[in-house]
């Protein structure tokens, strides 16, 4: 019996075809009920995300196993399977306890890090569940396999820097003040990508947020949709005086933010530091700015530059998940290893037990005037050789299971030890 | 027995700087984890060795200008421990740590035991509270120099737009700075208090207050520019960068206060 993960990904198959070969939920339940019902599995589940199609299973034979669960999936999708087989790739055992681990901490995926795929490997093992697909050795990896993911989250920084140029920009306000709750905000411009740098802002808190526009019904529109409120544009330096950060996305051909403007503002500021997202093109804040103290004035190109420094810093991240990862496999494939082994250890403890209860007793029978202490120091001898005597079978085993060798032992100690059958 | 006690914090002060270095570096929880082990383990063997000092000598461990300083580096590394989960900001032992270091075995080297005629200028009780409230507030102002510095490396990342490894280490600018004014309203109070009682001893005792003293003279500097950053802090509204140059820059001034009593000739004994 192997554990086996069978498909393609982003990785080797070209997007076209995995658009083609993506399962809805409603299909992949028919889906796996097929699989199963064809007996090559034992167990199975599949992960159909934009980005992967694979199919996790427990069978005797996994290169069959896979050839027909691809068959069934390809006839169900309309695509040829001889265009599929090419590009699948197999992991067995070890592998796919390995690749199970590193799909969930997101390491196999596209953008390294990103946080959706540990949700839809829950969906898919809730899903194989609630087809009753999933059986023991399933259960046992994806429980895993969680942890694991959870485990690279929270001990790495892969999923911690942002990689998009709005996410960019809220941690930098992060980097500048403590915490964005109550932060005044000034958008100044209509733009899409303006809007979604505010929402970032105010769902990490930022409050007021203000709307400057050179059409006044466009502004009082994007304050209602932001609820926030409408500033006149002429009233622009006012507004600059308030706030804590500004995002600025205006069509204008010149700066429409001077660093005399700025300069004038931080005199009465006392201080505050006023933090500029500038995402125009051309810029609406004159670069000079960020010369002035308390001043941070970040253009487009700065916020791409900080996300390419972010990338850097995922994929470090990256390298240090990658052995933690790898430091869990190995710790997985241990404990699997004794679970195969310890039926064989308690049944091999309780018939010596047993033995020597029986021995104990026959002979304190025959000592009738024993002692309290004599008692105790027959139990205790009795009880220290079988200690010494089953210390090395048991050490072996469980070395042999780690090895991965367990099986002629086992057999061995059945034997040997008069166990029965396992 | 009780130096060697000394010399073991030493060690522990060592590990805990080597360790939350490599933490700056490294982002790795389990070296964040042993710094403060061995951070707290330092601490402790030193508060056992300064407790055995003072059995000894049958007073306070205050008695020499090393003996203070060793015990404003054990109130500074007591704070830090506090400040650390204060602020939640884990990398402070790396600014604070090689400091301490710095300040410590520099005490446990120049260990004059015995400075003749102590006894009778210790006689006043006046001269502890002295000793006493100054270094006080020279172990806020350790924290106060480690959070200006924190606070003009993180400026100048976010200044240049090219983020850094220390970008990522380092907290956010607002919380630095109001640690840096926390600390520095700390030691200030501290300083000041220390430094009148000081001049007035002095004044009955030596006769003119800055007689002959180079330590007396330098921390005068010093308390000057401390109280300029307070006054601008408070009244001009001082923040960030400046503040923090000026905390560096007083700090400066400390140490050089300090190293003068070390080791120049004068009446706070070399």
């Amino acid at each position: 019996m192997a554990l086996f993960v069978a498909g393609l990904s982003h990785k080797n198959a070209p997007v076209e075809l995995r658009e083609q070969l993506a399962v809805e939920e409603d299909k992949l339940r028919e889906l796996l009920r097929d699989i199963a019902a064809t007996g090559v599995v034992q167990e199975t589940l599949i992960l159909s995300t934009c980005n992967r199609v694979e199919v996790y299973g427990v069978a005797e034979a996994p290169g069959e196993a896979r050839a027909v669960v691809f068959r069934q999936l390809c006839r169900y999708r309309g695509v040829s399977h001889a265009s599929v087989e090419p590009l699948l790739y197999t992991h067995v055992d070890d592998a796919a306890v390995h690749h199970a681990f590193r799909v969930a901490a997101s390491l196999d995926s596209m953008l390294i890090g990103e946080p959706q795929i540990l949700g839809q490997v829950k969906d898919a093992f809730a899903l194989a569940q609630g087809c009753e697909t999933v059986g023991p050795a399933l259960h046992t990896l994806f429980t895993q396999a969680f942890a694991v993911g959870k485990k690279v989250r929270s001990e790495t920084e892969i999923a911690r820097h942002a990689v998009s140029v709005s996410f960019a920009a809220v941690e930098l306000a992060k980097k500048i003040f403590a915490g964005l709750g109550g932060r005044a905000v000034l958008l100044v411009g209509a733009g899409k990508m303006g809007e979604l740098a505010a929402r970032h802002l105010v769902e990490q808190g930022a409050f007021p947020i203000y709307v400057a526009n050179r059409t006044w019904q466009r502004a009082q529109e994007m304050a209602r949709a932001l609820s926030g409120a409408a500033v006149p544009f002429a009233e622009l330096e006012v507004a600059l005086a308030g706030v804590d950060i500004v995002i600025t996305s205006t069509g204008a051909p010149e700066p429409i933010v001077t660093r005399a403007m700025v300069q004038r503002v931080m005199h009465g500021r006392r201080a505050r530091p006023l933090f500029f997202i500038d995402i125009a093109v051309p810029r609406d804040v004159e670069g000079s700015a960020n010369t002035l103290d308390n001043v941070y004035c970040y253009d487009i190109d700065d916020l791409k530059q900080v996300v390419e420094a972010n990338l850097r810093e995922r994929l470090r991240e990256a390298q240090r998940a990658e052995v933690l990862v790898e430091r869990e496999v190995a710790k997985f494939l241990a404990r699997q290893g004794d679970v195969e082994v310890i039926p064989t250890i308690v049944s091999l403890r309780e018939r010596l037990e047993e033995i020597r209860v029986g021995e104990v007793k026959k002979a304190l029978a025959r000592l009738p005037g024993a002692t309290a202490e004599t008692r105790e120091a027959i139990e205790g001898l009795s009880s220290a050789i079988v200690n010494k005597i089953l210390h090395a079978p048991i050490s072996k085993l469980r070395e042999s299971s780690r090895a991965g060798s367990s099986r002629s032992w086992l057999e061995l100690v059945h034997e040997l030890f008069g166990l029965g059958r396992k | 027995m009780y130096p060697t006690l000394l010399d073991l914090a030493i060690f522990g002060y060592i590990a805990a700087t080597g360790l939350s270095l490599a933490y700056l570096v490294q982002r790795e929880e389990w070296l964040h984890r042993l710094a403060s082990v061995a951070t707290i383990a330092g601490w402790v063997l030193h508060t056992v060795a300064l407790l055995g000092v003072a059995f000894r000598l049958g007073r306070p461990p205050l008695g020499s200008l090393s003996e203070a300083v060793s015990v404003a580096v054990w109130v500074a590394v007591l704070w830090a421990l506090w400040a650390e989960r204060q602020y939640g900001v884990k990398v402070l032992g790396a600014f604070v740590l090689p400091v301490v270091l710095v300040f410590g075995i520099n005490s446990a080297t120049t260990r004059p035991l015995a400075i003749p005629g102590i006894e009778r200028a210790l006689g006043s009780a006046w001269i502890w509270v002295h000793i006493g409230l100054v270094l006080l507030g020279i172990a806020a102002f350790v924290l106060n120099f480690a959070g200006a510095l924190m606070y003009v490396l993180q400026e100048r990342q976010l200044k240049a737009k090219r983020p850094g490894k220390l970008y990522y280490r380092l907290p956010d600018l607002e919380t630095l700075d109001r640690l840096t004014y926390r600390t520095l309203a700390l030691g200030f109070p501290f300083l000041t208090t220390g430094l009148i009682l000081g001049v007035l001893w002095a004044g009955r005792a030596w006769g003119s207050v800055f007689a002959y003293d180079p330590l007396a003279l330098l921390s005068f500097v010093a308390w000057t520019i401390y109280a300029g950053t307070l006054a601008g802090r408070a009244a001009a509204g001082w923040h960030g960068r400046r503040a923090a140059y000026f905390a560096i820059i007083g700090f400066a001034a400390l140490v050089l206060t300090l190293g003068a009593g070390m080791f120049l000739p004068g009446r706070h004994g070399s």
